[in-house]
Order: structure tokens, then C-alpha cells, then sequence
């Protein structure tokens, strides 16, 4: 790669991380099984570990957290619109639905695409002036909208409860989306993230999907090849927030305590959907979900081992790991993986 | 038989203290190949940019078929018909080649497959076909070039406004792309509007040829006139030279 390569790369991406999959260009019946070659990989953990309750809880939260990133990706990696306040869709699909079933008893299932549909409007609502912001000016303004959803959780307590928080009482069976075994969330956690990552597979043979890449890579090519820029990129927000609220309703099923910490704090939330995707592979399919099934069972070991010694160690540790990750892996381990690939086969064709 | 395609009337464009395009009217005739020449700064890419709705024009109108567009979005007036290439240019780095060109033919065809098979003509017709699965990263220049033309010819315009294609061009790739523009004139009737510092080209390519200094239209004639043309001299040279 020359040097003017480089330049460029930086250009298109400051947050770096790209990766060249043409995975648009194979045929449906290859994605297809690429697909579920993967999902069923990815459904390997929990057929394995289906006895163990402790296990289970990480299982799904790492199948939830997965799909998260992987709604994130859509316009994070995808469009290159590094949002960190998605946030504030995941504390819409959290509230909606806790509030709706405490107070009236509203099955989330029920729940879920109204609230799907609220997120969408409000992404688009607060994505309309931030977009004409580029790169980390983009990234800050997103992060403003994320504290501003604190400030407003904590501030309606007839909706939100406040700092209060909102608790849902335990009344187990499927249409409360609350169920007695463990096993039944991480079931419902991976149904979540196979639809998410079905939906990106999608996506990126469609035509959207393409025009997502393209204002990533350019906007002025992207718009003389006749592109409406923005219209792209809200349409690329709408899906990723209506996903992310999903996210939001089966998180707070999956709790059944919510308030504004839970949802709004920003290494927890907002940033960790973006730094998974930035570990596993930002703009690739199977990335989002890669990097959550490396880092969240690792954070659950530091913070079980580490907690105790000296506070705080776990986090510092994790700091460094992604600092590591972003300065050696910038395409993240999807990227790495295709580097390493090539340099065998090019070692291959040179002994030849 | 002739239907005017593009009509440009009195437009200009003022930055601040510096009026870039100063009032310059023109009118491209379907089929016709027209050149647009001058020295460094005389405002070629300007002009461009206001065709092309990159840059609005602070005085005067843009026609494409009678319509006007110079209120129109890039991307809007790229729907009508209007294709272009950017003189750095802009190769969507980490997309292969052929997904570049399905870009543009996404335009006119939504499903992937059409725009797939649309996209691969478009590459034979360039010479790309062979690096259809590279990444356009890993293109050299000239045929980065060519991608350039490529992703623009996919969206099936009726005129082509390129932007100085050769630039850093050797001179058989020179030579190809010539050919490649003649065929593609030939075969289609596309209208093109050209900025080429290539006199070669100027000379081989074009019917007409307008020169734009310090962002006026200073002549417009035949290739032959206008190279020999004292005044046309004078701004490329200098006084004295004659």
C-alpha cells in the first residue's frame, strides 16, 4: 500500500478500521450459508453450556450485546457515522417498555415496534442537524444527545421513575417476555442478535447497503453518482436505532430493574456498542458479534477476579486492551484475520 | 436536427473578493464534444462545479433540456442525466472495482443483480473487466482513471462532464483513453464536456473548444482555430511568445 493509500484511508475513516470484504458481489446462496454457518457457530456456547446458570448469564448477555453492536454498525460502520449516542434508542426501547407493562400491563412483545418505531423517529429527528457534522464533531454531538437523555430521564419520573428507576416484579411466562430458566433468555438473546445480523446481510446486497458504503467512502462521489447523501444516511439511523430500541426492550425484560445509570452510562452503553464493533471488525458482518464474545466474557473475568484486589484495576485493564486493539488492530480481528490470510497466501504463491 | 442539451447563461461565481467564473453562457448541443481549456486557476473546475451543483452560482441559470437546475443538489441533477468525474479522483477505496461501478448503475437499476450485470458491461467497455474483484485501492492511477469514467458512464448519463481524465497519464494510456472516449461517442452519441490540459487530446477528441482566463470565456472556436488563436497564446504564454 502506498503512501497516498494511507492518506487516504485516514481520510475516509478517522476513527480508522476498514475492511475489504465484496461480500455484496457473491452469490445469495454463498451468504446464505456463510450465514448460518456462522449463527450456528455462534450457538455453539450456549448448546454447550446450557447446564451452567453462571455461563448462561454471560452467554446472553453477550448474544444481546452483540446484536447491539451490530445495529450500531449499520451506521457506525457501514455509513462511517461514528454515533455514540445510541443510548439514548436503547433507554426509548428500555422505557417504553418497562413503563407500558408496570403500568398497564402491555406485553413487550407488543410493545417492542411501537417503541422500534418512536426510536426511528427520534434518531431521525436528532440525525437530521448532527449530520451536517463530520467525523469527531459528529461523534461529540451524538455524545451530547446521550447526556441529555440522562438529564431527562432522571428528570420525568412519571415515565421514567426518575433515579428511582423503574422496577418490573417477576411474573414469569412468555407473553410478559419473563421467564424462569436462564436458558430462555439466552435462547431469546440469540434470536435477537441472528435477526440483527440477518437484517446486515441483508443490507449489504441491497442497494441501501451500498449507498451506505458509498457516502462512508466519499460523499461528493457518492452524491455525483447520484446519491441523496442524507436521505441515506437517516434511512441507515432509522434501522440502526429501530434495532438498537429492540435491544433496549429485551434488556429491560432481561433486568427487570431499569434507571438512568443502567442505560445512559457511556462505557456501559453508547460507546461500548461502538467499541465492540471497533474490536471485532468495524463494518463487517460477523464483527460486531466477534467482538462481543472476546471482551464481555473477558470483562466479566476481570471484574470477578479483580474487583476485589483493587478497584477500578478491571476497568484500567480493559482500557488498555482496547487501547492495544486500536493501535495494532485497526481493522479490528475480522481485518487482522484477512491480513494474516493473505500474507500466508502470498508467502504460498512466492515458495512456489 | 441538433437539440440543445446544456444552456449556460451568464453564470458566474464570486468568492469573497474573487469573482472565479465571471459571467460565462454556453450551449452543448446533443452528441457534441466540447473542450474546455486554460491556464491554472482560470476556473475550469469552478465552472465544473457549478454544472454539476457541487457549487451554486451567484448569478445566472444552468439548463439541462430546457429545465433549469441550478438550484438542484448534485445528486438530483446527476438523476437527470448529468455524469462527472472529479480531477483527484475519488475510487471508493475499500469497494472492489466492480462494486465502485454498481454504485452508480444502482441509480437506474435497484436490484443487485441487474445493477451487477449493468456494472460488469460498463467495465468490459473501459478495460476493467480483468480487475473487477480488485480493490479500487489497489489500482494504479490510470486505471483509477478509467473507474472514474466507469462509475460515471453506469449511472447512463447524457452528458459527461470529465475533469481532466489524463492528468498523470503515460502516453499509451493516453492513447487508450482517446480510443476508449471515440468509442464510447460513437456508439452512444454522449454528449461530453471535457477540461483537458492534453492539447493532444483537445486536438484529437473535440469539435469545439471554449478557453476560459481568470474565469472568462476568452475564445471559442474549432481546435485548430483556437490553438492558433494570438489571444488564446497570450494567456497560456505570456506576452512576447508568438
Amino acid at each position: 500500500m502506498n503512501k497516498a493509500d494511507k492518506s487516504n484511508l485516514g481520510r475516509a475513516t478517522e476513527f480508522g478500521a476498514l475492511q475489504f470484504d465484496d461480500g455484496g458481489i457473491e452469490s445469495g446462496r454463498k451468504a446464505l450459508l456463510k450465514y448460518l454457518g456462522a449463527m450456528a457457530l455462534a450457538l455453539l456456547p450456549f448448546v454447550l453450556l446450557v447446564q451452567d446458570p453462571y455461563w448462561l448469564n454471560i452467554i446472553a448477555f453477550t448474544y444481546l450485546m452483540g446484536g447491539l453492536a451490530a445495529a450500531w454498525n449499520i451506521i457506525g460502520g457501514f455509513a462511517g457515522q461514528f454515533s455514540l449516542g445510541h443510548g439514548v434508542f436503547f433507554g426509548i426501547g428500555a422505557y417504553m417498555t418497562a413503563r407500558l407493562y408496570v403500568a398497564f400491563d402491555v406485553s413487550p412483545w407488543l410493545t417492542m415496534f411501537p417503541a422500534a418505531i418512536f426510536a426511528s423517529l427520534v434518531a431521525v429527528l436528532i440525525s437530521w442537524p448532527t449530520f451536517r457534522l463530520r467525523g469527531p464533531f459528529f461523534a461529540i454531538a451524538t455524545l451530547a444527545f446521550n447526556e441529555v437523555a440522562f438529564v431527562i430521564a432522571n428528570h420525568f419520573d412519571s415515565v421514567t421513575g426518575g433515579p428511582r428507576g423503574i422496577l418490573i416484579p417477576f411474573k414469569a411466562g412468555f407473553a410478559n417476555m419473563i421467564f424462569k430458566e436462564r436458558w430462555q433468555y439466552a435462547l431469546l438473546m440469540f434470536v435477537f442478535v441472528a435477526l440483527v445480523i440477518g437484517i446486515t446481510v441483508v443490507l449489504r446486497r441491497s442497494r441501501l447497503g451500498y449507498y451506505l458504503l458509498a457516502v462512508r467512502e466519499d460523499e461528493d462521489a457518492a452524491r455525483a453518482s447520484g446519491i441523496n447523501v442524507l436521505e441515506v444516511k437517516l434511512r441507515g439511523m432509522a434501522l440502526s436505532a429501530a434495532l438498537t430500541s429492540v435491544g433496549g426492550t429485551l434488556f429491560a425484560m432481561y433486568l427487570r430493574y431499569i434507571d438512568p445509570p443502567t442505560l445512559f452510562t457511556l462505557p456501559e452503553v453508547g460507546v461500548k456498542f461502538a467499541l465492540l464493533a471497533l474490536i471485532g471488525g468495524v463494518g463487517t458482518i460477523a464483527g460486531p458479534l466477534l467482538g462481543a464474545a472476546l471482551v464481555i466474557p473477558f470483562e466479566n473475568f476481570l471484574r470477578a477476579e479483580l474487583a476485589n484486589a483493587l478497584p477500578g484495576l478491571n476497568l484500567a485493564i480493559l482500557g488498555l486492551l482496547m487501547v492495544l486493539a486500536a493501535l495494532f488492530m485497526k481493522r479490528g480481528v475480522v481485518g487482522a484475520w484477512g491480513d494474516l490470510l493473505i500474507r500466508l497466501r502470498r508467502q504460498r504463491s512466492s515458495s512456489k | 436536427m441538433n437539440a440543445e442539451l446544456l444552456a449556460v447563461s451568464g453564470v458566474s461565481k464570486q468568492f469573497l473578493g474573487l469573482r472565479a467564473v465571471d459571467n460565462i453562457t454556453l450551449s452543448v448541443q446533443q452528441g457534441e464534444i466540447v473542450s474546455i481549456i486554460g491556464p491554472n486557476g482560470a476556473g475550469k473546475t469552478t465552472f465544473f462545479n457549478l454544472l454539476s451543483g457541487q457549487l451554486a452560482p451567484t448569478e445566472g441559470e444552468v439548463r439541462l433540456r430546457g429545465a433549469r437546475i441550478n438550484r438542484l443538489a448534485p445528486h438530483a441533477r446527476a438523476q437527470l442525466g448529468m455524469g462527472r468525474t472529479f480531477q483527484i479522483a475519488k475510487p471508493l477505496i475499500a469497494l472492489s472495482a466492480l462494486e465502485n461501478v454498481m454504485i452508480g448503475a444502482f441509480m437506474r437499476h435497484r436490484a443487485l443483480a441487474t445493477a451487477r450485470d449493468k456494472a460488469m458491461v460498463v467495465l468490459e467497455k473501459v478495460g476493467l473487466a480483468q480487475q473487477a474483484r480488485r480493490r479500487a485501492g489497489d489500482l494504479t492511477l490510470g486505471e483509477r482513471r478509467r473507474l472514474e469514467v466507469a462509475r460515471a458512464l453506469a449511472l447512463e448519463p447524457e452528458i459527461l462532464l470529465l475533469d481532466e481524465v489524463m492528468a498523470g497519464l503515460n502516453q499509451s494510456e493516453v492513447g487508450q483513453a482517446i480510443e476508449l472516449l471515440q468509442t464510447l461517442h460513437a456508439s452512444s452519441r454522449l454528449t461530453f464536456l471535457i477540461i483537458e490540459h492534453n492539447l493532444k487530446v483537445v486536438r484529437a477528441f473535440s469539435e469545439r473548444v471554449v478557453v476560459l482566463d481568470r474565469g472568462r470565456m476568452i475564445a471559442e472556436g474549432t481546435a485548430e482555430q483556437i490553438l492558433s488563436s494570438p489571444e488564446v497564446i497570450k494567456a497560456y504564454l505570456g506576452e512576447g511568445h508568438q
